[in-house]
C-alpha cells in the first residue's frame, strides 16, 4: 500500500489566506468560504485551523484585525493585509510558482 | 489602552477568542440549518467542520499573550541587556566592569529562556518544523463522527473509521 502523505507544504495555508485577503478585509468566517468555494473538492481545511494561522500571521505582522459590525449585525473581528503580509504574499507567490515549475519539469522528464 | 491596564488577563484574552470562535460556529450553524438540518444536527456539523475548539482557544490565547505590549517590550528589553553586557564585556578594561558585563549577559539570556519556557517565545524562533500544516488532500480524510456535548458546546469523543 502507498504511503499516504497527508501534510501539505508548509506555510500554504498562510499562502491562501494572504491570497484571499488581498481581496479585502475579512473575518474569519469570510476566509473559510473563500477558501472552500476554491479548494474544496481537493483539499480539506478545517475551518478553525484558520484561526491560530491568523492570530501567528498578526503576530508576524503579516495581518492586523479590529472589531467591527458584521453583514448580520454581530460583532466581528476583521482581518486585512498590512503592507509586510503584501509583500510576503508576493514573495511566497514567487516561490511557490518556482517550485511548482520545477516539480512540474523533473516528473515530466524522469 | 485598555490591555495595558488589564496585562495578561488570560480571562479578557479567552473571552475574546471565544467570542470570535463562536461567532464563526454560529455562521456555519445558520449555514447547516439552511441546508434544511435541525438545529441539534446543524450545529453539530458545525462543530465536527470547526475542529477541536478548546484545542484552537488555547493555541490562539497562547500566541495572543505573546503580541501583548509589555512581553514584546520585555523581549526588547531583555536584548538590549545582553547586548549591552557584550559590549560592556568587550570594552572594558576593568576586571570587575566585565564581571558587570557578565551578569548582564546572563541576565538577557536567562530572562529570554525563562519568556520561551513560559511559551512566550514563538516556537519558531527555535524551529519552523514544530508548525505542521492544517490542510489534508481529500482523498486521504479520515472519515470520523464526532460526539459533542450539545450543552457545554465542546466536543467529547472523536470516533475515526480506519481503512
Amino acid at each position: 500500500m502507498a504511503n499516504t502523505r497527508t501534510d501539505l507544504m508548509q506555510g500554504t495555508l498562510e499562502l491562501l489566506i494572504l491570497k484571499t485577503l488581498s481581496r479585502g478585509s475579512m473575518h474569519g468566517y469570510g476566509i473559510a468560504q473563500r477558501i472552500h468555494e476554491a479548494v474544496d473538492d481537493v483539499l480539506k481545511v478545517e475551518d478553525g485551523s484558520l484561526y491560530p494561522a491568523l492570530y501567528r500571521m498578526e503576530e508576524r505582522g503579516w495581518v492586523s484585525s479590529e472589531w467591527g459590525v458584521s453583514e448580520n449585525n454581530r460583532r466581528a473581528k476583521f482581518y486585512k493585509l498590512t503592507r509586510a503580509g503584501r509583500k510576503q504574499l508576493e514573495g511566497e507567490q514567487a516561490n511557490w510558482q518556482r517550485i511548482s515549475q520545477a516539480v512540474t519539469r523533473i516528473l515530466q522528464t524522469a | 489602552m485598555r490591555e495595558l491596564f488589564h496585562p495578561l488577563d488570560p480571562e479578557q484574552t479567552r473571552r475574546e477568542i471565544d467570542e470570535e470562535l463562536r461567532f464563526h460556529i454560529d455562521l456555519l450553524t445558520d449555514e447547516h440549518f439552511r441546508r434544511s438540518m435541525s438545529f441539534e444536527d446543524a450545529r453539530e456539523a458545525a462543530f465536527v467542520r470547526f475542529g477541536n475548539i478548546e484545542q484552537i482557544t488555547d493555541e490562539c490565547a497562547q500566541i495572543k499573550r505573546r503580541q501583548h505590549p509589555l512581553i514584546r517590550a520585555l523581549k526588547l528589553f531583555l536584548v538590549l541587556v545582553f547586548l549591552s553586557g557584550v559590549v560592556i564585556r568587550i570594552l572594558a578594561p576593568e576586571y570587575h566592569v566585565t564581571r558587570v558585563g557578565d551578569v548582564l549577559m546572563a541576565v538577557g539570556f536567562l530572562g529570554r529562556l525563562w519568556l520561551y519556557v513560559r511559551g512566550l517565545v514563538p516556537s519558531s524562533f527555535i524551529s519552523k518544523s514544530e508548525e505542521s500544516s492544517p490542510l489534508r488532500l481529500r482523498d486521504e480524510v479520515q472519515p470520523s463522527i464526532a460526539v459533542y456535548d450539545l450543552k457545554k458546546q465542546t466536543p467529547v469523543e472523536r470516533v475515526i473509521f480506519r481503512k
